[in-house]
């Protein structure tokens, strides 16, 4: 777990005049889970859509100790980054082996990992022919993290996994979540469930109005009076 | 029944073409949310291009494939210098781009070939016609007819089968997403415009082949048609796109057919009369995009 797969440095989004990331620093190592949290705005998933290069940003971003900073997307997610969208963003319309077999390189040989993930998520076998849009809110979740892993990444950059899902449908899914990170999968995970996401993360950072206010241990941090103070502005 | 064979076979000829060429629109839409007013030029320019091949003595059926193939290629490389620059611009940009090229491919045409209509001699065998009951249709029309079907199927074959008809649907829902599936945009964009070109080029030959000519300006009224037929099915829907098609095609014909002479004057002022009814029911198109999602 020491070897450095992610560095973000000095990272800073712009929306026109509103400054959504000020220079964030942050790091994940392999393997491990980062949770990255804070009130609505805080700059979280603007973050994460930087890092994979949907947006444009500043700043300078190192994986596996290549630059990529400026990268084009494509080339982000070819290198080993996959993400998981907001609101999970599946194409509603394509069935869900549609929407899976785009989410592996054009060329790949992938029959050995769609039966795996088939596996390991057994509801998607019924359901393959189906379209994605006509699904449950929490198949669609699965959906969309199997769809990231038909890359074979080795960090997965998760946005608010639990969004709009009952506990229960939660629970689930934190279980496949615990269930990858057997496989030595580094995750980034934004989640606006916090207790939740620090009983599960190895670190965490806390972000407000674009800036880490905090970072450290998950479960020192969950222990700790300071992330509340994130939420409640007084950090 | 006569009349309601020669109808038909009318909606489908026409609504075959009407079709293709909304789908060449609602493909490149769905890249780049841009509404291609140059597509029809990319008709214009097969039209001129099948004209060049049987003038210089190719069988028609090789110089209706050149046409088509170069047709593809000139709309790639349309993308290529014409687009691709404003990429990131407003749709309003985008929009006007569109115009200044369909402009510049017309004058061109004008001052380059002629501002006159060519004559496009089609062989002798498809100025006949074949008996269905007491109806008489052209070979032209079952050209037609077979040609629009035979491409519709192979494009839903290749939208349901192949990566690139996956990538190209998936686009018309979530551009941004695709790129996160590893995507190489431009390359996507460009596919896109080869797809609407080549589908440009096969509306073009059979809308020259049917009309026996070819002019500069030739191309407005077609892309105009396929823009309603677009917005009718919803703007982006590939579906929408093949059953406006034939929605326009047959409110047109029926108009045509069984309008009093007296009011055909009022036909197109009908016609989109009752694509802005059926727009206030479906405003967003018939399969325009809605809510999808399911939490």
């Amino acid at each position: 777990m020491s070897d450095t797969l992610l560095t973000a440095t000095g990272l800073a989004v712009s929306y026109g005049a509103v400054k959504a990331v000020r220079g964030s620093d942050l790091e994940v190592k392999e393997g491990e889970v980062v949770a990255l949290l804070g009130p609505n705005g805080a700059g979280k998933s603007s973050t994460l859509r930087a890092i994979v290069g949907l947006i444009k940003s500043q700043g300078k971003v190192t994986f596996a100790g290549e630059d990529l900073t400026g990268a084009p997307t494509e080339r982000i997610v070819s290198m080993g980054i996959s993400m998981v969208p907001e609101g999970r963003r599946l194409f509603p319309q394509l069935t869900v082996r549609e929407n899976l077999l785009l989410g592996a390189p054009r060329k790949a040989k992938i029959d050995a990992l769609f039966d795996e993930l088939l596996e390991k998520l057994p509801i998607l076998r019924e359901r393959l022919n189906q379209q994605a849009g006509t699904l449950s809110g929490g198949e669609q979740q699965q959906v969309a993290l199997a769809r990231a892993l038909m890359s074979k990444p080795r960090l997965l950059l998760i946005d608010e996994p639990s969004l709009g899902l009952a506990p229960t449908i939660v629970d689930a899914v934190y279980q496949i979540l615990a269930d990858l990170r057997k496989t030595g999968l580094a995750m980034v995970i934004v989640e606006q469930e916090v207790t939740r996401v620090l009983k599960f993360a190895d670190r965490a950072y806390a972000m407000t109005t674009g800036e880490i206010a905090l970072q450290g241990r998950a479960e020192e941090l969950l222990a700790s009076n300071e992330i509340k103070k994130v939420y409640l502005g007084g950090a | 029944m006569d009349a309601l064979i020669s109808y038909l076979v009318n909606v489908i000829s026409l609504g075959g073409t009407y079709a293709l060429l909304a789908l060449g629109l609602a493909v490149v839409f769905s890249v780049l949310g841009l509404i291609n007013f140059a597509h029809g030029e990319l008709m214009t320019l097969t039209g001129y291009i099948l004209l060049a091949g049987i003038l210089t003595g190719q069988p028609f059926w090789v110089a209706v494939l050149i046409a088509v193939l170069a047709c593809g290629l000139a709309a790639v490389l349309m993308e290529f210098a014409a687009f691709r620059p404003v990429r990131n611009a407003s749709g309003a940009t985008l929009l006007m781009t569109s115009f200044a090229v369909s402009m510049l491919l017309q004058v061109l045409f004008q001052n380059g070939i002629s501002a006159r209509g060519q004559a496009i001699p089609v062989p002798p065998w498809l100025t006949t016609s074949i008996s269905i009951g007491n109806s008489q249709i052209s070979k032209v029309q079952v050209m037609s007819i077979t040609i629009g079907i035979l491409a519709l199927i192979a494009l839903k074959i290749f939208f349901d089968r192949s990566y690139w008809g996956w990538a190209i649907r998936a686009a018309a829902d979530d551009f941004e997403v695709v790129g996160l599936m590893g995507i190489k945009a431009s390359r996507l964009i460009s596919f896109a415009f080869l797809l609407s070109g080549l589908l440009a080029g096969i509306a073009g030959v059979l809308w020259v082949v049917q009309r026996g000519s070819v002019d500069p300006l030739m191309g407005f009224k077609p892309v105009l048609a396929a823009f309603i037929v677009a917005v009718i099915g919803g703007l982006g829907s590939l579906t929408g796109a093949v059953a406006g098609g034939f929605i326009l095609s047959a409110i047109e014909i029926a108009l045509q057919t069984w309008l009093p002479d007296g009011v055909m004057a009022y036909r197109d002022a009908i016609t989109y009369t009752v694509v802005v009814i059926i727009l206030s029911f479906f405003p967003n198109g018939i399969f325009g995009k809605r809510d999808q999602e399911k939490v």
